[in-house]
């Protein structure tokens, strides 16, 4: 009923009235219910913005190398690089210690990225605990296999019968290969266009070698701390990256 | 701390700069894995998209004495009941564990591969290269299979990423905040799975770390 309350007068509310709002949501994320500063749509057409010049250069080298709180001492490039997703089973999983599908992954890998860990406050799930995006699924998970949800809508599925299938029997060396994931969004936030293709037919073990997309890593980060770098510093919250 | 980032965050100077968060490059953010490599998975880049061999999300999380590892492919789609199926003869599927250093090998590549039936929507499954399990898996797709204590099923799921995709758009396109903490682009969508639920034995003694990887591949090169 509060949160039903708290969600409609959102929705009629100021970005200064979501400010008191937001404020007084519970620091575990229990406010998911509001919505994110969303401002109401202006009346008068806005320019669609482009990136504007910028004197400063960013050397997000560092946002790498610095230690995640509460991964063992692993930083972001320890992480993704090979591109593998890692799973510490002593541990509880939460991304990117492995990714459980209720774990808000987009929030969190924001954060890491971002920001700049040594700052007390801020960390991986900082982003998530406001939230940014949407903080759960659209249905919730089972808590015994098969895990996910079932299909939504009028959807066909398979007979889930049949026998004598026409399965290839083909060696590997007949299939060209297609595509490959580890961590989520790492191949398409961090892989320029050029190397889309040649990213995904490698493997781990060619991440390896001599760190081969590191450098592509914090070139396409750099790209990305020109656009927005100044904008996060101004929302209060310290980023990772250098600048000169 | 947390407190004065979200009052930040709420206010009008927050929302522009959360604003400009979203103007990032084309594929920032926008999925997990979903439409990449674009050239070859997304139709609006590629005439001849490869949808079942798109890999949409790679899962690991471990519970009970079980690691359970998850690869969602050709997604989202409709949850209209004109939606094909997207099980292809010729896609190899294969989720690949590490469980020895080093983390960029993997000790298990689990294959998947699909077969027609006689029946109009009979797929099969064969699976071969599960842990601790002798020979292969192989039965329906739609079907919880079961052998040597490993617990397998492929089929049609809900889309379980979730994330607003439509305000990143908006954002992007009109220097407005519109994203929205109650919008999830990806309801009411569905993808195709693969499950696995492995007990730990089957892993090997001592394990304590995996590394795990999807990859698909087309039967003679891309399409």
């Amino acid at each position: 009923m509060i949160a039903r309350s708290l969600k409609r007068f959102v929705a009629l509310a100021t970005p200064l009235t979501l400010a008191l709002s937001l404020a007084a949501c519970g620091e575990n994320g229990s406010g998911s219910q509001v919505v994110v500063p969303a401002p109401l749509p202006s009346s008068t057409a806005t320019a669609t913005p482009t990136a504007t010049a910028t004197a400063v250069a960013y050397n997000s080298t560092r946002c790498f190398t610095q230690v995640i709180q509460g991964q063992n001492g692993a930083n972001l490039k320890s992480i993704i690089i090979p591109d593998t997703l890692k799973l510490d089973l002593t541990r509880s999983t939460r991304f990117p210690n492995g990714r459980h599908p209720s774990d808000p992954v987009v929030d969190i890998l924001l954060a890491t990225l971002l920001l700049d860990m040594n700052v007390t406050g801020q960390g991986p799930n900082t982003l998530a605990n406001v939230p940014l995006d949407p903080p759960s699924n659209d249905k919730f998970f089972l808590l015994t296999f098969p895990f996910l949800p079932t299909p939504n809508g009028s959807a066909q599925v398979a007979s889930g019968t049949g026998s004598g299938f026409n399965f290839r029997t083909d060696p590997d060396s007949a299939y060209v290969s297609v595509d490959r994931m580890g961590n989520p969004a790492i191949a398409t936030a961090l892989v320029g266009s050029s190397k889309k293709n040649s990213f995904n037919d490698d493997t781990p073990a060619s991440d390896d070698v001599g760190d081969k997309y590191y450098a592509e890593y914090i070139s396409e980060l750099n790209k990305l701390f020109g656009l927005i770098g100044d904008d996060v510093e101004g929302l209060g919250l310290k980023i990772c990256s250098d600048k000169t | 701390m947390r407190g004065m980032i979200k009052t930040l965050l709420a206010g009008s100077a927050g929302a522009a700069a959360l604003a400009a968060l979203l103007l990032v490059p084309t594929g920032v953010a926008t999925s997990a894995d979903h439409l990449d490599p674009p050239g070859r998975t997304d139709g609006g880049v590629d005439a001849n998209p490869d949808i079942p061999a798109d890999i949409a999300d790679v899962f690991a999380w471990h519970s009970n004495g079980t690691t359970k590892i998850a690869m969602t492919f050709a997604g989202p789609v409709s949850a209209s009941a004109t939606t094909p199926l997207y099980y292809d003869r010729d896609v190899l599927y294969k989720v690949n564990i590490s469980t020895q250093a080093p983390a960029s090998t993997p000790e298990f590549t689990i294959k998947y591969r699909f077969g027609k039936g006689a029946g109009e929507k009979d797929w099969g499954v064969r699976i071969e290269g599960i842990p601790g399990v002798t020979g292969v898996v192989e039965g329906p797709v739609e079907t919880n299979l079961e052998k040597d204590g490993v617990k397998v099923r492929v089929g049609l799921f809900d889309e379980p990423f979730f994330f607003d995709l439509i305000g990143f758009r908006e954002t992007r396109s009109t220097g407005t905040l519109r994203i929205r903490n109650d919008r999830n682009f990806f309801d009411g969508q569905n993808d195709t799975a693969i499950v696995l639920e492995i007990p730990d034995a089957n892993l090997g003694a001592g394990v304590t770390n995996l590394g795990v990887w999807g990859q698909t591949a087309r039967f003679g090169g891309n399409i």
